[in-house]
């Protein structure tokens, strides 16, 4: 596919959401307005500039990408719109952040390549530490740690007369750092690693040194379970240590340790904390907990069986009913609403990022770029996963945002990041 | 590494699919199950936000009407003008606590849920009526004012009924509550407050509700000891202190601990008028506990009476339980022990003496009207059961005028008509009484004249505790409803 076919679905996908918006509109009475207008302007300006910094600086790059994420970024921002207009109003100003955070990326990296990150590895895993610690700092400090909805993720800046109560996810930011410093640490020992010395019945199993990394995987994924009470981080962290060590040694033994570590340290989360506790109860029986601890996951349920095959139509729903219907769960408005159409739509676009990601990492040339390229296609799939996953009840619900589609800045400017790093690397493949 | 990259890839791919596929299990198949689930708040606000029929009294005074939002032209909200007048009767329809009354049991016929259907939809393309039907009461405005003024803030029921149709003319259960609360912003707060309120007050307790009737009762025992021919109004009767029961340690006394009359023999003309238990409880045992169940049967009890609203059936043991047993079939007969019934049943077997005998199924609703305020069906007043023979009916009606003229229900007379009536005073053990009256007028009506009976409960004694009779607390209630229906004429 052409650079010009991609900026001519990144304008289908501006017009996309443009009339979504006229949509809802026309649902309340009212006619073609500004924010028809500037929905459409701030979609091309934020996807278009990313399209012009492809043409300049990565002109190889797949073509797959963008256009994908912005068909998602747009079904879930007519959502938003019709939720709550004044989210919707940020969320443009954050696609536009984001972008500049994307074209950022694609402009550092333009002469020296991703290889460069190899450089700071430690640097990268001492930022992402350090983010993913953020939210714990105390709340007296002008930069304190908040508890939203029971989970302490956010970080808020507060400096009486300069800045008033900005909040952000640092843990958004780091999840990006920590899988470039895995790349870049695997690359270099993923040989060693899958070198096999002993089997234990008919697993082959690597020398225990070569463990430690999947320790301090479990170690940093429980880390957050615990102080952060953040089952959605911790679960992705994990999965992508795990997913990432299987792409570097191609021992499935890794991948049989995690799942047992994670069965195990799932009893030990269940039976020793309650927030883990209600939510475990209310996945596997909401209705029985439908006033309490049920509650979200049955109004999501309805949401769904009341969007049916065809949607509600856009604008003519109920979604306003599910609670963190514009972050979390933002794939039942959708649904609600789109109907089954919408909501295979939005399975299919992930897919179909994911589908690109691999590419990218399976056509790369080096360790290190096909650990990042894939690295950062298991982080996007994981997240939309884990949250699909959870408001379709195939497991619990853990808070996560789906990926360009929730509303949410630092959810967005990360992953037009992780876009912006695939974009490289598939830049590269071909040089 | 690749090889790892494809299988990673391939993971991720199935992941996807049953995602693809339990989203068309959730919304396509299961689908249904969850729109139409009671509790999707989607379905309630779909029958709440719409506009439902007008529901107006007999004499068209609006109780129940939907407001068209100033914001939203497609929303509509439901108001009770009269508050907790016709909480009920009427009932409620919120988004939160559903319906109840004949928000609930005509809820079809208030909504244009018809609209819908195939033919609904073409009705609405061809500019057929769209708009949701009214419904028009069988209650009398005034009457229920009256009626809730003379309970006042007493526990307890007021029904009036016309004998000759079974139209109810009045209903008043206290406490009530106000059904506006259950729609508007704390609707949730106020919802919880009434359940949990010991008070009752959602509770209708002219029909879900059951009480022993005490001497109300004895209207019952009469008409079955005259239906069967075993005694007439000037049969008499021994007249002790106390009646010794057989084969047992318990006695009966009368509510003044004195003999009936005068200690010799009493007619059971005299003992109905002034309500000695002696005379009845010996009449239940002369009837035997059979034939009593047979007839409190014919009068609808252990049975669930045909009505728009839910009724509890009241109870007689008439399993056979009292066959042997002659203590209990003295106390069942003065309407104690077991027994219990709801205040509309005390009504209704007023109604059936003042109608010759006939009972009618009660009914609410007179019409249905559409929305250009053309009727669209009528409710056909209905035979429900025959409950004594008119020549029964007749000698009781004798009896129950005695009783307002110069017995226990002297309280309930209406100066220029002639009223007939019974007391009931129901004991119970360490608490306050029951006071019961139910009396109809005019006795003999000429023809097209209006006809009424009026069914009173005051629970515990009301405003005068243990010291309470039916004629003293329930009559001059039912004499207040009375008087105002005669004088509207």
């Amino acid at each position: 596919m052409s650079r010009a076919a991609e900026g001519g679905l990144i304008l289908a996908a501006a017009i996309l959401a443009a009339m979504g918006v006229a949509i809802v509109e026309f649902t309340r009475g009212s006619w073609l307005d500004a924010q028809v207008a500037v929905t459409l302007i701030s979609f091309v300006v934020s996807f278009g500039s990313i399209h012009l910094a492809v043409r300049r600086w990565a002109p190889n790059a797949s073509s797959l990408l963008l256009p994908t994420t912005a068909f998602l970024a747009a079904l879930g921002f007519v959502e938003i719109y019709r939720l709550d207009g004044h989210l919707a109003a940020i969320q443009r100003w954050s696609f536009v952040i984001a972008a500049a955070g994307a074209v950022g990326v694609l402009w550092l990296l333009r002469n020296t390549g991703v290889g460069v990150l190899r450089r700071y590895r430690y640097v990268l895993l001492a930022a992402g530490v350090f983010f993913l610690m953020l939210p714990l700092l105390p709340e007296s400090w002008p930069i304190h740690g908040a508890v939203v909805n029971g989970s302490r993720l956010w970080v808020r800046v507060e400096i009486p007369g300069v800045v008033r109560a900005l909040s952000f996810q640092p843990g958004e930011i780091a999840k990006v750092l920590i899988t470039v410093f895995l790349a870049s640490y695997l690359a270099e020992r993923s040989e060693a690693m899958s070198t096999v010395d002993r089997t234990i019945g008919r697993f082959k199993v690597p020398e225990p040194r070569h463990l430690g990394p999947v320790v301090i995987a479990a170690g940093l994924a429980f880390v957050v379970l615990i102080y952060q009470k953040d089952l959605g981080a911790s679960l992705l962290l994990f999965g992508l240590f795990i997913g990432m060590l299987y792409i570097a040694t191609g021992r499935s033994f890794y991948v049989f340790t995690g799942g047992a570590i994670a069965t195990l340290a799932g009893v030990a989360a269940y039976n020793s904390f309650a927030h883990v506790q209600r939510r475990i109860d209310a996945w596997l029986d909401p209705f029985g907990q439908f006033a309490d601890a049920g509650y979200q996951s049955v109004q999501a349920l309805f949401a769904l069986g009341s969007g049916s095959l065809t949607g509600s139509g856009i604008g003519l729903g109920r979604p306003d009913l599910i609670p963190a219907a514009e972050t979390d769960f933002i794939f039942a408005a959708v649904a609600e609403e789109m109907g089954l159409a919408g909501s295979l739509a939005v399975i299919a676009g992930f897919a179909l990022l994911v589908a690109a990601g691999f590419g990218i990492a399976i056509r790369s040339r080096d360790l290190f770029r096909k650990l990042l390229a894939g690295g950062l296609t298991i982080v996007i799939a994981l997240q939309a996963i884990i949250i699909l996953a959870g408001v379709l009840r195939m497991m619990p619900i853990t808070g996560i945002t789906l990926p360009f589609m929730s509303y949410g800045g630092s959810s967005l400017l990360a992953n037009a990041v992780i876009i912006a790093l695939l974009l490289r690397v598939s830049d590269e493949e071909h040089a | 590494m690749n090889v790892a990259l494809r299988r990673a890839a391939y993971a991720m791919f199935a992941v996807f699919l049953l995602l693809a596929a339990t989203t068309t299990y959730v919304q396509a198949i299961n689908g249904p199950e969850y729109r139409d689930d009671p509790r999707n708040p989607r379905v309630i606000a779909s029958r709440t936000g719409k506009e439902r029929g007008p529901i107006v009294t007999s004499d068209r005074v609006v109780v129940a009407v939907s407001k068209q939002s100033s914001t939203d032209l497609t929303q509509f909200q439901r108001e009770y003008p009269f508050s907790d007048l016709y909480a009920h009767t009427v009932g409620y329809t919120s988004a939160l606590f559903g319906s109840r009354g004949l928000e609930s049991t005509h809820g079809s016929d208030l909504t244009s849920d018809r609209d819908s259907t195939i033919s609904g939809v073409l009705n609405g393309i061809l500019g057929g009526d769209t708009r949701p039907r009214g419904l028009r009461l069988t209650i009398d405005h005034s009457l229920q004012t009256i009626a809730a003024e003379a309970l006042g803030t007493q526990t307890g029921v007021v029904v009036a009924i016309d004998p000759h149709t079974g139209a109810i003319l009045a209903l008043v259960s206290y406490p009530s509550f106000d059904p506006n609360t259950l729609i508007g912003p704390n609707a949730g707060q106020a919802g919880l407050a009434l359940e949990n309120d010991p008070d009752e007050p959602l509770r209708n307790r002219a029909t879900d509700e059951t009480y022993a009737p005490g001497s109300v009762f004895k209207i019952i025992t009469t008409a079955s000891g005259l239906d069967t021919g075993l005694v007439s109004p000037s049969s008499e009767f021994d007249d002790p202190v106390e009646l010794e029961l057989p084969a047992s340690q318990s006695t009966i006394k009368n509510s003044d601990g004195d003999v009936c009359r005068n200690g010799t023999q009493v007619s059971l003309e005299y003992a109905f008028v002034h309500s000695c238990n002696t005379t009845f409880a010996q009449l239940g045992m002369d009837i035997g506990g059979a034939q009593l169940g047979e007839a409190t049967d014919r009068f609808g009890f252990n049975e669930v009476v045909p009505f728009d609203l839910r009724v509890l059936a009241s109870f007689f043991p008439s399993d056979g339980s009292l066959d042997d047993n002659l203590p209990a079939t003295a106390q069942s007969a003065i309407g104690q022990r077991d027994v219990q019934v709801t205040p509309l049943l005390i009504a209704m077997s007023g109604a059936a003496v003042a109608n010759a005998g006939t009972m009618m199924t009660p009914y609410l609703v007179y019409d249905i009207f559409t929305s250009d305020g053309n009727v669209e069906s009528s409710t056909v007043p209905n035979f429900w059961r025959r409950a004594m023979s008119p020549a029964t009916a007749s000698v009781l009606t004798d009896l129950m005028e005695q009783v307002v003229v110069s017995g226990t229900g002297r309280k309930a007379a209406v100066p220029g008509i002639r009223i007939a009536g019974k007391t009931g005073t129901a004991e119970r053990s360490g608490q306050p009484p029951d006071a019961w009256f139910v009396g109809f007028g005019p006795v003999e009506p000429l023809d097209g004249e209006q006809s009424i009976v009026v069914a009173v409960l005051v629970a515990s004694g009301g405003e005068f505790g243990e010291s309470a009779t039916g004629g003293s607390v329930a009559a001059p209630i039912a004499q207040k409803v009375l008087a105002a229906f005669f004088a509207a004429g």
